[in-house]
């Protein structure tokens, strides 16, 4: 579930400019809002202004809850994998089948969301209806368990993706409405880091919840699980109410600030596919083979912690929430230092490659399962916030919707399929092939890293340019590559430290042959 | 020549490199008393002359220079004598009347005597029963209150004849109690099913231990029976005839691989002392349904194997008709399933297996697809950079050379 919200982040903080309201609408009622609320306002009618920061921060609290929501329940069946699987008597494959269910519609979705929140719903009935998706996906996905009907689970899971992704969409859109040009990243950031709360919260709660359901019923069985899972929707209803109250206050601004309603600004051509270049498809490939080592994984996680490593129950929830709990924090540092130090393909062969090694620990060693687990918290972060963004540096600005859109549902389809295949190979080979088995979709990543950067540096692109060498370029070439920090935070070299072994050059040398051979590549 | 083998150890989590040495060894290692390939083996029931219902199964594993014999008998508790001989040609002789007699000393010998290389013996003297819903004491890491136990010597057995299978290599031994006053068995049954093998190989179900011509395979098999609590736990006893006061030693392996039986992790062994080495070679899980599946498996705990004495056990004909009556005991409990999970009352089947062997316990090693993948996964990336920091060294010095002239 995280991803999407990396995605949305990168487009969105790509392209900023694209949700600004109406000419002058803003700067004009803000003034006057700001007059009328005058020097000696109350901390209440601060509370109660639209143009006021207070106010945005209480929008901002709605807006992080409610994707609290959909983030609790996405992670629901691998917290209750064990029961899930008892009670409903089924294999890995079928249970997977729950996620692979919510990845299905999103294939789709990802060219529509932003489509459907900008010229068919709007903004706020949008959050609204994909906000009561949800809630209906959920208590459908209970029914299922309380009926003992796996089938219906599955269609509770389908309905659940239609409305949670595209719900992420509207919450970015949301945050660009609310906060362009003022606090945008650091709201991201805080929106990534409730994703990621909400999912960890499930992680630790849902299993002390059934035990809890089971202690009062005195038996479990299907109809414990319905019911926790019942208990669990209550998060959703909590979101669907953070929707009303969210669209209440944006129809209020609006009418008193005269702004328009958030748009995604999202315009998603197909035909733009066929442009699309090698290192774009490249950055593609990383993405899909990356992620389907990560969230199948974390999905099937729990149990391999418990046979191999001999921890308790609550332990391995830990140990599998910590990859969420990781990225909370360090998603906005991380971004961060990206943006200040560029050499975006150098951060994602380091998260590839630790990601790699922390497959490689659980699956050739006895190690606490922390270390690897921590490692693979922290690649994942870094990836998150170095590969996003590089798609704005190889792509024209008005394909970068469909440029995303594609991201996402490549990914997506890649879960999907994933999902089904790694509970496949569990059942028949067990956790050490699946180790291995991921471990070869990374390898196939870091293959696609390594031919990206090939491929960037014979084409003289910009992708593992430092910030302060790109600075250079958009003011030698007049383009605006979005970057505002001329200060690199690490020395100009450090991107190429692999290279050293096979030659020795001169970093002047390489700084002039980045510039140089951008230059040429732009007419 | 047996001293020297080398002692294998399982897949031991870091000792990988050792474990291909003693793989190298064992291929250089001459054809012995033992490590055979294949061995002819051939299944038979020898009956009492005038009582057919009493009989024994007998086991023979003929390899090149070396027979095992494995003899089953349920006169008494259920209990396997598994023999090891450096001849091809060693036989079985019973004294029938002897063996059945109060003092069956002597009454079961496996000729020529100069020739026997291991013996030694399980035998299965109870059926434990827990109530595990206790949770003080479950924590304790007892099983919970005990149920009083079945006596296994007290059980009939059905005819092992009417089960034997020469294709297969199998047998069982079928039983319930002879007195049922709870009918706690009226529909259920508790069976040994003995299985042996000619060649090396893997079972299609799980938990899917590889096994040698040096070995044969016991399942015992709870199906049916009414467990006395909500949630029971059942439990078998292991007892072991040692002629000194050592027991056989437990070892608890941890192998990373888990390719053959999905998400254990574990491998139990108990190894005897002597040279050949007898060994009893498990996966610590049980299953609870008859189609076996990961996720149904239940924990099977071990204990420490401890002397006891003889008299507290129930007695073995053909043990000591084999060993004498003046022979020490080891025993030791397996208890299957935990306060959690799957139980076997969901539906009442319990299955657990071991491979039972003489000299070197089979070792599992990563199959060709995983080292095939891995060699592909670490060679693939590394190749490209090697190339890809060729090419771009080449390129670079193109480049440069192209500007040179400017400046």
């Amino acid at each position: 579930m995280a991803k999407e919200g990396d995605g949305e982040r990168a487009l969105l903080a790509a392209e900023p400019e694209l949700s600004e309201p109406g000419p002058g609408a803003g700067t004009g009622a803000q003034s006057e809002a700001e007059s009328v609320s005058g020097a000696g306002a109350s901390p209440l009618s601060a509370l109660c202004d639209p143009a006021h920061l207070a106010h945005r921060i209480v929008a901002l609290a709605f807006m992080c809850l409610l994707g609290f929501g959909s983030y609790f329940c996405y992670d629901n069946p691998a917290a209750l994998q064990i029961q899930i699987q008892e009670d409903m008597q089924i294999h890995t494959v079928t249970f997977m089948l729950l996620y692979s269910w919510y990845s299905w519609p999103n294939v789709i979705l990802c060219f529509f969301g932003g489509f459907l929140i900008d010229r068919v719903f709007g903004i706020r009935w949008g959050s609204i209806i994909f906000s009561l998706m949800v809630c209906i996906g959920q208590v459908i996905f209970a029914m299922g368990a309380l009926v003992n009907a796996f089938w219906l689970m599955q269609l509770g899971r389908f309905v659940f993706g239609i409305g949670g992704e595209s719900l992420a969409v509207a919450q970015n859109t949301y945050a660009v409405s609310w906060f362009k040009g003022k606090e945008l990243n650091l709201v991201f950031g805080l929106q990534l880091s409730m994703a990621r709360i909400g999912s960890t919260v499930n992680l630790n709660v849902m299993g002390w919840l059934y035990s809890r359901v089971e202690g009062l019923l005195g038996y479990s069985g299907h109809t414990t699980l319905g019911i926790t899972l019942m208990i669990g929707g209550v998060t959703c209803i909590f979101s669907l109410i953070c929707a009303l109250i969210l669209g209440y206050l944006d129809w209020r601004a609006e009418r008193i600030l005269h702004k328009e309603q958030g748009k995604t600004g999202e315009v998603i051509k197909l035909t733009d596919m066929k442009d699309f270049s090698l290192s774009l498809w490249l950055i593609f490939v990383i993405c899909a083979c990356y992620y389907v080592a990560v969230f199948p994984f974390i999905g099937l996680g729990k149990v391999f912690f418990m046979g191999k490593f001999k921890v308790s129950t609550e332990e391995a929830s830990a140990i599998n929430s910590i990859v969420y709990v990781l990225s909370a924090p360090l998603s906005p540092i991380f971004g961060l230092m990206v943006d200040k130090a560029g050499r975006n393909i150098f951060w994602v062969l380091c998260a590839v490659v630790a990601t790699m090694a922390s497959h490689v620990m659980l699956a050739f060693t006895f190690w606490n399962p922390w270390i690897a687990m921590c490692l693979l918290g922290i690649s994942y972060s870094l990836l998150a916030c170095a590969l996003w963004p590089m798609v704005a540096f190889v792509v024209p600005e008005h394909q970068l919707g469909t440029a995303y859109g594609f991201m996402q549902s490549i990914q997506n389809l890649g879960l999907a399929i994933m999902s089904i295949v790694a509970g496949e190979v569990l059942d028949l080979w067990g956790y050490f092939f699946l180790e291995v088995f991921f471990i070869a979709c990374v390898s196939v990543s870091l293959l696609a890293v390594v031919l990206l950067y090939l491929v960037d540096y014979t084409r003289g692109g910009s992708l593992n340019c430092s910030a302060r060498q790109r600075v250079e370029l958009s003011k030698m070439t007049d383009t605006n590559v979005s970057l505002e920090s001329p200060i690199p935070s690490l020395p100009v070299h450090c991107g190429q430290w692999w290279l050293l072994l096979f030659q020795s050059i001169s970093w002047g040398r390489r700084t002039a042959s980045c510039s140089r051979s951008r230059i040429l590549a732009w007419p | 020549m047996l001293g020297e083998r080398p002692r294998a150890r399982g897949v031991p989590a870091r000792c990988h490199c050792l474990l291909l040495l003693q793989c190298l060894l064992l291929l250089r290692a001459p054809a012995g008393l033992l490590g055979d390939q294949t061995r002819r083996v051939s299944l038979e029931v020898i009956p009492e002359p005038k009582d057919p219902s009493q009989n024994l199964l007998h086991i023979r594993a003929v390899g090149v220079n070396s027979t095992i014999h494995y003899i089953w008998s349920s006169l008494g508790p259920p209990a396997v004598l598994f023999v090891a001989t450096d001849t091809p040609h060693s036989v079985l002789s019973i004294n029938w009347s002897s063996l059945l007699s109060p003092e069956p000393e002597g009454s079961l010998a496996v000729l020529p005597a100069k020739s026997v290389r291991f013996s030694s013996a399980l035998i299965f003297p109870r059926l434990f029963e827990f109530d595990s819903t206790n949770s003080s004491e479950v924590k304790d890491g007892s099983p919970g209150k005990p149920y009083p136990p079945y006596l296994l010597a007290n059980f009939s057995w059905d005819d092992v004849n009417s089960t034997l299978d020469p294709t297969m290599l199998s047998a069982t031994f079928q039983g319930r109690p002879s007195k049922d006053p709870l009918g706690a068995f009226s529909n259920g049954s508790l069976a040994f099913k003995v299985h042996a093998f000619s060649g090396s190989g893997r079972a299609a179900h799980l938990p899917r231990l590889l096994h040698t011509a040096d070995t044969s395979q016991l399942e015992m098999v709870l199906s049916g029976a009414v467990p006395q609590g909500n949630h029971s736990l059942f439990g078998l006893e292991v007892a072991i005839p040692v002629l000194d006061s050592e027991c056989p030693q437990l070892k608890e392996q941890d192998s990373i691989d888990d390719e053959y039986c999905p998400s254990v992790f574990q491998l139990a062994q108990l190894l005897w002392h002597s040279s050949p080495e007898g060994f009893l070679q498990w996966r610590p899980v049980a299953f609870s349904q008859k189609q076996p599946d990961w996720k149904t498996a239940v924990p099977c705990q071990v204990s420490r194997p401890g002397p006891t004495l003889a008299t507290l056990l129930p007695q073995s004909r053909i043990v000591i008709a084999f060993f004498g009556s003046s022979v020490n005991f080891c025993t030791f409990n397996l208890t299957f399933g935990d306060s959690t999970g799957p139980a076997y009352e969901d539906q009442r089947y319990l299955s657990w297996s071991a491979l039972l062997g003489i000299g070197i316990p089979p070792v599992d090693s990563f199959s060709p697809l995983v080292l095939g993948i891995m060699v592909a996964v670490l060679g693939a990336p590394a190749l490209l950079l090697v190339g890809g920091g060729l090419s771009l060294l080449i390129l670079r010095h193109r480049r440069y050379s192209e500007y040179e002239p400017i400046s």
